[in-house]
This record gives structure tokens, C-alpha cells and sequence, in this order.
């Protein structure tokens, strides 16, 4: 059994709806239990901001404080590879947020991206399917920054010249100006990011088959062939192509129009676009797919299992499936699961015929109290 | 806070106005003039309005100065033919402490930044071409930070720069500069200057 990594302890103040809560988890499998809006989801928010610097969701940190406060505290103890490392996460007033590692602040909160290997599967997930391609491309740069630190390095400065790009095709618009030789600059700035990320992003989705794990973990409506296919306009030609044949375009519209930042995923059930053919079942089965390739892929590069936060996947699972789901987990090298359910008698039922390690804690208004079993 | 007096409150208002000074701070300030000598005091103010008033920048280099011409450009020990251009006054302190550079300067204000509101106008690269143009300078080299803002910066002025008869170089990567130049270790900072390496663009 491998448990390379692992959160033993976790605090939070005044986070969300916690004003000062503090939870001792199993190595293995953790549920929280209570009705929806007492908390349950905060928790894996947590977890997930001790191991990404951010929200799962595109919160704002400013959101993050519990109401009438205007800070919070963040801490977390892991285990990895039988290291402790104690991570710590702050936001005060007027302060940027801060990152701590065994007492050491980081200069940069990148270079804690991928120590802890975290995946996040939540109902609105879906939106992998029928959303735009950004949320596509989230997922894949999500999961290439905590595989390569080199990676989200390069995504931070392609975005920032993008920025710069895009505001000052916007003045040349709102002053009729022109000046070549300054776009030239910011467009040799994006050659070498984009080349880069390109080859990232087409060398891992050629490793990346969703189907597999999804099959295996009986996940339905998923025995028709489904493919992910990468479009990027790289694949035709270089970046530095691509910006000289769109000058003119981008000119017009103020904007960068073609470029990495446009790639997507083409997601394909049986050589059908399966946003428009997909049910809905389909949708929730394909993004569950899509999530635990994320999660088999880390556990490959990582080395070890990723931290896996389950947020009401009987939303999308019934409890035989979730059961099955859990102990094909299990059998491949069984790393942490945290998940949270309405139902308390059917989380312990399933938890126990599991036969791993648990614990199970009742979520009530802000606070988290473990359920002893007699 | 609630004053008595109009006459400190506006002064505490004038400290606070400074950056990094809170108003408890200003208040302390502004009661220690007070608690001064008279004389102390308005010496104090007269510097400070004496300063503001007298300084300018260089015709030449933009470099912050008492005379029309900077102490550099003046010094006829100092070797015009080769500019070292920087992005404030800071970094030319920094240059000058490392003692090992016996050219000129360039000061260019800052660097190009669309998304601050900074373009090629706003800073003196205009004056540097000009200043190329007349045909002392032989040699540029760049010392501009490696951020994205100021590789930006040090690939226009070398569009700029590139049909003009001079050499463009720039200073050793990993060297911190910019903001963090006045921080920059000496030693360091010398010899990088001194084994400076031809600016090169990165070919398609
Ligand atoms: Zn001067």
C-alpha cells in the first residue's frame, strides 16, 4: 500500500463558514456528512487551496474570509514520502496572501504548485462538456503545472505578455497609432512560450485516455468509443506564423485572436461532437471520466497518488457505483479521498464494507465533529 | 485624529501624504519640528523646498542633477563613447557604487508597460536615438531588469538602434536589477558590466 502523501491535520480560521475548526483525518478514506450549505464543500475547498494557492472555483480570495471578517488562516499538515510538511496559508487586509512551507514563506506561490498533488471532482465539472474551451483548457493546464514547474512558468509569462499584447492592440485602436516594431516585441516574447506549451499539452493528451479508467470503475453510459482530441492552431504552424498571418485581424478586433490561448479539446462519443449529442447522463459520466484521468495521470507523474476530494459524486454515481469507483482506487495504489454526502447512513454503510481506514465527521454550521462508530 | 490646530493638522496631512508614513508617525514628526529650534526647523523645510526646486534632469542623460548637465556628463575622466542605459536614478547609484564603469548614461524613466499606461513616449528613448545619432556613442549596452516589461523595453530600443552604426550589449542574465539593483551585490554587479556579451534577439 502506498501512502506517499497524505493531510493529517487541518485547520481552519475563519474560512468560509469555520470560525476556528480543526479536524484529524484518516491516511485513507474521510467523508463529511450534513445538509447542503453547512459546510461540507468548504472543507474540500480548503484542502485544495493548502495544496493550489486558490479556490477550485474562480473565486476571488476577498470571498474566501468568514462573514464579518476580513481574514483567514489556512493550516495543513501532510505526510509526504514520511516527510511532515506543515503548509500554511494567510490573507489579511491589504496584504497580498501569503504561503508558508515548515515556517518558510515562499517568494512565489508557484513554486509550491505540485508539491501537493490534489484533484477536485465536483458536479460542476459537467461544464468540461458543455462549457466553453476555457474550461477545457483549465483542466489541462491544471494538471500540467502540478506535473512540471516549468510548465506553469511558462503559462504565467505567456499570459503576461498576452496581457500587454492585448492592451496595447487596444491603444493602437483608441489612437489610431501604430507601431510595428513594439508589437514585434511582445509577439517574440510569446514564440518560445507557446512552442513550449504546445508540445506539453500535445505530448500529454497523446498519453491521456479517459475511457479506460472510466470503463473499469463501471461509470455508464461510457461503452461507446470516446475520443479527446487536441486542436491547436500550432499544430499547422509555428507561433510565430500564426501572429504574422493574424496581424491584421488583431489589428481590427484589438485583441490577440489566434494563438495558445484559443486551443481546445475536441471531446468525441462516437466520432459525434458530444456537447450537442451527449444526455445528460452521458455529460456527468464523461466528465467523471475526464477527472480520473487527471487523477491516474498525476498518480503516473507523481509518483504517488493524489489527494482526491469527492464532492457529492453520488450526484452522479449511485451508491453501488461509488462503491465500485472507491475500491477500484483501492486496488491501484490507494492514495487519500476526502467526500461529502448528504446521507450519513449510507456514507457509513459504504465506508465500512470498504474495509479501509476511515473516518467519518457531521458537518453542522461551521463546525466538524467526528462520528465515533460504537 | 482630532487637532486643536489647523496649522498641524495640515502639516500631519502634508507628512502623511508620504509614502510609507501613517498619520501617528506623521504626528510624531510633526511635533519633533515643533519641540525644534526654529531655526532647525525652517532649515529643514528650505533644504527640502530648495531641492524640489533647484533639481533637474540632465539634457543629456536625464540622469537627476543639480546643473543643466549632470556631474557625469561633465567629468571629462568619463569615457562618452560608450552609454549604459538603465531604467531610474537608482540603478545609476547602484552602477556607480561597484566603481568598475567608467562610461556614460542613458536614464529612460522606467520601462514600456501598455497595462500601466507606459509607452515608448512616455520614456526618453527618442533622446537616446538622438543622442546615437550625433556619433560619439560607439557602444550601448543595456542594463534594463529581465522581466517581461524590460526585455520589451531592450528589444525596441535595439529596433530602434539597429540601422544606426553602434554596439549593442547588455549585461550578464542573473544579475538582479531593476527595482533590485540598489540591493545587487557590488562585486557582482562590476563584473558583469565589465564582461558584458552583444545583445542578441532570438531568431524565428
Ligand atoms: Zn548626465
Amino acid at each position: 500500500m502506498n501512502e506517499s502523501l497524505h493531510l493529517e491535520t487541518l485547520r481552519l480560521l475563519h474560512f468560509k463558514n469555520y470560525e476556528d475548526a480543526s479536524l484529524t483525518c484518516s491516511s485513507q478514506l474521510n467523508a463529511f456528512v450534513g445538509l447542503n450549505g453547512m459546510g461540507k464543500t468548504n472543507l474540500l475547498e480548503a484542502i485544495y487551496y493548502l495544496c493550489m494557492c486558490r479556490s477550485p472555483r474562480a473565486v476571488a480570495d476577498r470571498h474566501l474570509p468568514r462573514r464579518g471578517s476580513d481574514f483567514f488562516r489556512l493550516e495543513g499538515l501532510f505526510r509526504r514520502h514520511g516527510r511532515q510538511e506543515a503548509i500554511t496559508a494567510k490573507l489579511r487586509p491589504g496584504k497580498k496572501k501569503t504561503f508558508e512551507r515548515n515556517g518558510k514563506p515562499y517568494d512565489l506561490l508557484s513554486e509550491h504548485i505540485g508539491l501537493l498533488p490534489v484533484v477536485f471532482i465536483a458536479p460542476e465539472d459537467t461544464q468540461l462538456i458543455t462549457g466553453g474551451s476555457e474550461e477545457r483548457r483549465r483542466l489541462l493546464d491544471n494538471t500540467l503545472s502540478q506535473l512540471h514547474a516549468e510548465y506553469l512558468q511558462q503559462l504565467i509569462t505567456y499570459n503576461k505578455v498576452l496581457d500587454q499584447r492585448n492592451r496595447l492592440l487596444k491603444q493602437f485602436a483608441e489612437q489610431q497609432s501604430f507601431d510595428a516594431g513594439l508589437l514585434d516585441a511582445y509577439d517574440r516574447q510569446l514564440w518560445g512560450p507557446a512552442d513550449y506549451l504546445y508540445r506539453e499539452r500535445e505530448r500529454f493528451l497523446a498519453d491521456c485516455n479517459p475511457l479506460p479508467i472510466a470503463r473499469a470503475c463501471r461509470i455508464p453510459r461510457t461503452q461507446v468509443p470516446f475520443q479527446v482530441r487536441y486542436r491547436s492552431p500550432l499544430q499547422e504552424r509555428s507561433m510565430a506564423d500564426c501572429l504574422r498571418e493574424n496581424r491584421d485581424k488583431d489589428r481590427l478586433l484589438a485583441r490577440t485572436t489566434a494563438g495558445i490561448h484559443k486551443d481546445d479539446l475536441d471531446l468525441l462519443l462516437d466520432d459525434s461532437p458530444v456537447k450537442r449529442y451527449a444526455s445528460q447522463g452521458q455529460t456527468k459520466s464523461l466528465a467523471l471520466g475526464l477527472k480520473l484521468a487527471q487523477y491516474r495521470m498525476l498518480q503516473q507523474g507523481k509518483n504517488t497518488p493524489p489527494i482526491l476530494l469527492l464532492d457529492d459524486l453520488f450526484d452522479k454515481l449511485d451508491t453501488e457505483r461509488v462503491g465500485s469507483l472507491l475500491a477500484l482506487l483501492r486496488e491501484q495504489a490507494f492514495g487519500q479521498v476526502f467526500l461529502t454526502d448528504t446521507d450519513e447512513a449510507r456514507v457509513l454503510d459504504l465506508l465500512h464494507s470498504m474495509g479501509a481506514a476511515h473516518r467519518t465527521f457531521r458537518i453542522q454550521d461551521g463546525t466538524a465533529s467526528p462520528i465515533v462508530m460504537a | 485624529m482630532n487637532f486643536s490646530s489647523k496649522l498641524i493638522e495640515q502639516a500631519v496631512e502634508a507628512f502623511a501624504g508620504l509614502p510609507g508614513i501613517g498619520r501617528k508617525t506623521a504626528l510624531r514628526l510633526v511635533l519633533h519640528l515643533i519641540q525644534q529650534e526654529e531655526e532647525v526647523s525652517l532649515h529643514f523645510a528650505e533644504t527640502i523646498a530648495g531641492m524640489r526646486k533647484g533639481i533637474r534632469y540632465c539634457s543629456t542623460c536625464f540622469n537627476l542633477s543639480d546643473e543643466a548637465q549632470c556631474a557625469i556628463c561633465r567629468d571629462p575622466r568619463r569615457d562618452p563613447s560608450a552609454v549604459c542605459v538603465v531604467e531610474s536614478i537608482r540603478d545609476v547609484m547602484a552602477i556607480e557604487d561597484t566603481g568598475q564603469y567608467r562610461g556614460v548614461y542613458h536614464v529612460l524613466g522606467g520601462v514600456i508597460s501598455p497595462i500601466e499606461g507606459i509607452g515608448p513616449e512616455q520614456l526618453q528613448i527618442d533622446s537616446l536615438v538622438q543622442r546615437v545619432r550625433e556619433g560619439v556613442v560607439q557602444e550601448v549596452i543595456l542594463a534594463i531588469s529581465p522581466t517581461i516589461e524590460g526585455d520589451t523595453t531592450m528589444f525596441y530600443l535595439s529596433r530602434q538602434l539597429q540601422e544606426l552604426p553602434v554596439r549593442i550589449s547588455t549585461i550578464a542574465r542573473g544579475v538582479s536589477f531593476g527595482g533590485e539593483l540598489e540591493y545587487a551585490d557590488e562585486f557582482t554587479l562590476g563584473r558583469s558590466i565589465v564582461a558584458r556579451i552583444p545583445y542578441k534577439l532570438q531568431d524565428e
